[in-house]
């Protein structure tokens, strides 16, 4: 930018042209790169689409399919929200030793490869281990249950819900918190009334992520629990014993479905946010 | 950036690539393989077996070799659905040729290899030392035992369990032991393919498995060894499995197909486009000579003394070394 006003006239249209540039070239990679996360998913609606839309009619195993799975993935975003919550708050509130290992720790769910998560999950929560044992005797058996279903939901997509939330919380300013408290809240009621409304819509959009992730999983499900089956399982059995014709339908309604509760979510926004920069 | 300026470019994007999608057989629809090595899809039951092959050729041969496994009637969808086309095709059940592979990926196939239904298990599962070829069917149905099996719509094992099964009951002599057993491995317990089984099995959520030979073996699980009568193992007793057949997923959820038992026979294949037919014919010409036989046979899969050729248009080099003695 030039102050100079002698010089203004030549310079103006040069950095102007230099931004229009900049601008039909960042237009042209951002529309590429939409196109290449849309294009897959469009191709899908359009190939099954309204087969896929037809069959929620008739066929009852994709309904059962279609259920298990928003339940299960909603389970698992309330479980995350519940245990997430408070790790988000503490990573992003308080500096403690070792917070780097426990913020890195925390990420690794993310690393490990799905199958490999189930085999982890099944080690850990299988009949034969401690904590199996003890579920399996208040009649809960994690591997072949809805169980097992959400909780390799709950590992493969909670360090996105940690990750976000931490961000969420981070933004708000903490001195509004110590102003509440100075003005007698205790620290649960200014968190209540200050810290969560202005990071509520931070929250939502990490717990429309988690959401998402839960729903689109498959490797760690179909080794802990293949029947009853989620979505995603339904798609690879349909793809393996019968072909495209009968998976297309199954992945497409799945991907139309799916749309309706991210739109609602993302629509959702709490005034308190407004003012916010998120 | 402005939105407004983005939508026009992603509509005019859209609008050029709007293409009808390429028909099957075309080149578009690519090759499985980079470069120069070949791609051998195999059979996850088999795969250790075909690795050694490999390895011993590559080493031989000064070539790459890249193999893919998975199960038979996976690896089946990816060539008629995805056209993504191996240099070689092993599969679990040579009738996945003739059902889903011919005419238009192959005009051939080569009966090769043998396998035997087994129940495999682990030290940690529940009676492992009193199990035995004569007592596993009361074992089984002991209280507390979780029992795996193989998806019978998706997987060969999957339906040669439910026939192994069938044959039990009639070489017992047991009436209703084919229900008592399939009632101990209900839907969950049930997985896609028998590879699948092998890692849940290791981590003691299930106690038995049904499985191949080849497979247990590679597994290093011990494995019990069913009367032949009803392993679908020996080409002797051919008239026997005959006696059994299940009704399994057809090619589309409202068909059905009834799979009569037989003897459980690998065959091969080099699909019509390979993208390296000549390494991939030297490769099966070397898999089915007599060195290739004695390689399987010592990485415990029980080649067949003879392989068989079934269909037309082989390459002469395959047919030689498949007559050699």
């Amino acid at each position: 930018m030039t102050h100079a006003g002698a010089g203004e006239d030549r310079t103006l249209p040069r950095s102007l042209a230099a931004h229009r540039t900049a601008s039909i070239v960042a237009g042209l990679c951002g529309s590429i790169f939409l196109l290449f996360l849309v294009a897959p998913i469009a191709r899908l609606v359009a190939g099954g689409g309204t087969s896929g839309v037809s069959a929620l009619f008739t066929d009852a195993e994709l309904r059962g399919a279609l259920w298990l799975t928003a339940v299960t993935a909603t389970l698992a975003m309330a479980a995350g929200a519940l245990g997430g919550t408070p790790l988000a708050y503490l990573l992003a509130r308080r500096s403690f030793r070792g917070k780097a290992v426990v913020a890195a720790v925390l990420d690794l769910p993310l690393l490990i490869p799905h199958p490999v998560a189930g085999i982890a999950l099944l080690l850990i929560l299988g009949r034969e281990s401690a904590v199996g044992r003890v579920l399996l005797h208040a009649g809960i058996q994690v591997a072949g249950s809805p169980v097992g279903i959400v909780c390799a939901m709950v590992f493969v997509s909670a360090p996105l819900y940690i990750s976000a939330a931490r961000e969420a919380f981070a933004r708000v300013d903490p001195r509004y918190e110590s102003v509440a408290r100075t003005l007698g809240d205790p620290a649960w009621r200014a968190f209540r009334r200050v810290t969560l409304p202005l990071s509520m819509r931070g929250l939502i959009a990490a717990l429309v992520v988690m959401w998402a992730r839960a729903v689109s999983e498959f490797g760690a499900i179909v080794i802990l629990t293949y029947n009853p089956k989620v979505a995603s399982v339904l798609t690879f059995d349909r793809f393996t014993g019968f072909g495209l014709t009968e998976a297309l339908p199954v992945a497409a309604v799945l991907s139309i479905l799916a749309l309706i509760p991210l739109v609602a979510l993302r629509a959702l926004r709490p005034d308190h946010g407004a003012g916010m920069d998120v | 950036m402005r939105i407004r300026s983005l939508v026009p470019v992603v509509l005019a994007v859209a609008a050029s690539c709007n293409k009808p999608a390429p028909k099957s057989g075309e080149s578009a629809g690519g090759t499985a393989g980079s470069g120069g090595a070949i791609v051998v899809y195999t059979a996850a039951s088999v795969a250790i077996p075909i690795r050694a092959a490999l390895d011993t050729f590559a080493a031989r041969e000064h070539v790459t070799v890249q193999q893919e496994n998975g199960g038979s009637l996976d690896i089946a969808r990816k060539l008629t659905e995805l056209h993504e086309i191996p240099d070689v095709v092993v599969l679990a059940d040579y009738h996945v040729f003739p059902n889903l592979l011919m005419p238009e990926q192959t005009t051939w196939y080569a009966d090769f290899a043998r396998n035997r239904m087994v129940l495999a298990f682990t030290d940690k599962s529940k009676f492992a030392t009193e199990v035995d070829s004569t007592n596993w069917p009361k074992i089984l149905q002991r209280p507390g035992v979780e029992l795996g099996r193989a998806n019978p719509d998706l997987d060969p094992n999957g339906y040669r369990t439910l026939l192994t099964l069938q044959l039990a009951e009639q070489y017992y002599e047991q009436p209703g032991l084919y229900g008592r057993l399939m009632k101990l491995s209900p839907a969950k317990n049930v997985r896609p393919k028998e590879a699948d089984l092998v890692g849940v099995l290791q981590a003691g959520e299930f106690d038995y498995i049904w499985s191949y030979e080849s497979l247990a073996e590679a597994a290093k699980l011990r494995y019990i060894t069913l009367p032949s009568a009803i392993d679908l193992g020996t080409p002797g007793d051919t008239d026997m499995y005959a006696k059994a057949s299940v009704k399994v997923a057809g090619k589309t959820r409202k068909d059905t197909l009834t799979i009569k038992g037989e003897p459980i026979v690998y065959a091969l294949s080099i699909p019509k486009t390979a993208p390296h037919p000549q390494a991939a014919e030297q490769f099966v010409a070397f898999l089915l000579s007599p060195e290739g036989r004695a390689l399987m046979h010592a990485t415990r899969l029980d080649a067949l003394g003879t392989p068989v050729i079934i269909g037309t248009g082989e390459p002469a080099s395959v047919r030689a070394a498949a007559s050699a003695q």
